[in-house]
């Protein structure tokens, strides 16, 4: 095991780049609450491993989708558990965060040097609205269709562009097997890659500026 | 004097721990809560659907604006929400910490109480 991770570190010389970062020290004073962002990240994990079981047996088309959920949900090994484990996640997730950026809040942990790394975090919290908002509809159910009919008739209240906007997320007049797969797209590779990167950013600065001192 | 503690192994193993916690906390909701999955696409009988519950907020927001006042609880209120909370630090060097607390916590409880007045 030592020689392996010795083999490695000469190719890639992790050790020198984050070795730093494992043996650093932890400000005295830290409570369960600095836990929690950690917990929104764990459960950020534990939404991509499952989406990417569930990504091998959905089929995003609108005469195949709901059947593949119903097989998923009746037929794969624990494809139940997946699919709870998912949806769950995602719930805790924004739960997590919310409850994470108060404590940054309430610590003042935003000010300057961490002012960026307070947006990345709220951005992270709206662009993972909008994974949640294109992922309810790729169950391709009643309540999925008639929700995303509701919340996406919203933009048409912007004036001049509204409708334009509306036909442009819904890739037509109506919700069809075009938005369907426009949200799929959007909700397995446009928005995680927004996210990770987001959370890179996060996670770097943090590493760098390290922990705020309390007040 | 107390044993300095350092990431690894201090923090490590209570992350771990965490972790593990997590894991138990989301099969424990699944047993209990499983996902549901609602009927097949009709699109000839329209139903009043409910949002995930972080989106209900906007929903009981619409109820307040009804006809050519939509877009207030549509997008400006909710895009404000959002503009608010992205540029704290911001706010805080401008309006200083005291009316960035008091905006802040008020949209909180705005926040709070839409978000459960649709549940109940």
């Amino acid at each position: 095991m030592n020689a392996l991770l010795q083999w490695l570190d000469k190719r890639l010389s992790f050790s020198q780049r984050h070795g730093n970062f494992l043996e650093r020290k932890i400000p005295d004073g830290l409570n369960y609450s600095y836990c929690l962002g950690g917990i929104a990240f764990t459960f950020f994990i534990f939404l991509v491993i499952s989406g990417l079981l569930l990504s091998l047996y959905y089929i995003p088309h609108e005469r195949a989708a709901y059947q593949s959920i119903v097989t998923i949900n009746e037929e794969m090994i624990l494809g139940r558990i997946v699919r709870g484990i998912h949806k769950w996640s995602a719930s805790l997730f924004i739960i997590f965060t919310i409850l994470h950026s108060l404590r940054v809040f309430i610590t003042r942990s935003y000010l300057p040097p961490r002012d960026l790394n307070w947006m990345t975090g709220a951005l992270t919290m709206i662009f993972s609205m909008a994974s949640g908002f294109t992922g309810y509809l790729l169950p391709w159910d009643q309540k999925a269709f008639w929700a995303t009919e509701v919340g996406t008739s919203i933009f048409k209240t912007i004036p001049f562009i509204g409708e334009d906007i509306v036909i442009l997320i819904r890739g037509g007049q109506d919700i069809s097997g075009t938005t369907l797969t426009r949200f799929y797209a959007i909700h397995v590779l446009y928005l995680p890659l927004i996210i990770g990167l987001l959370l890179w950013g996060h996670f770097h600065m943090v590493k760098r500026l390290g922990i705020a001192k309390r007040l | 004097m107390k044993k300095e503690k350092r990431f690894y192994p201090d923090y490590l193993s209570e992350i771990i721990f965490v972790v593990i916690l997590c894991l138990e906390a989301l099969l424990f909701l699944i047993l209990f809560f499983p996902p549901q999955l609602g009927r097949e696409i009709d699109f000839t009988r329209q139903y009043l659907p409910r949002p995930e519950w972080y989106f209900n907020w906007i929903f009981e927001l619409l109820k307040y604006f009804p006809g050519e006042f939509t877009i207030f609880g549509a997008i400006i209120i909710p895009l404000f929400f959002a503009l608010v909370v992205v540029f704290i630090p911001f706010l805080d060097k401008r309006i200083g910490l005291f009316w960035t607390r008091i905006l802040a916590f008020s949209l909180l409880v705005v926040f709070i109480i839409l978000t459960i007045s649709g549940m109940v």
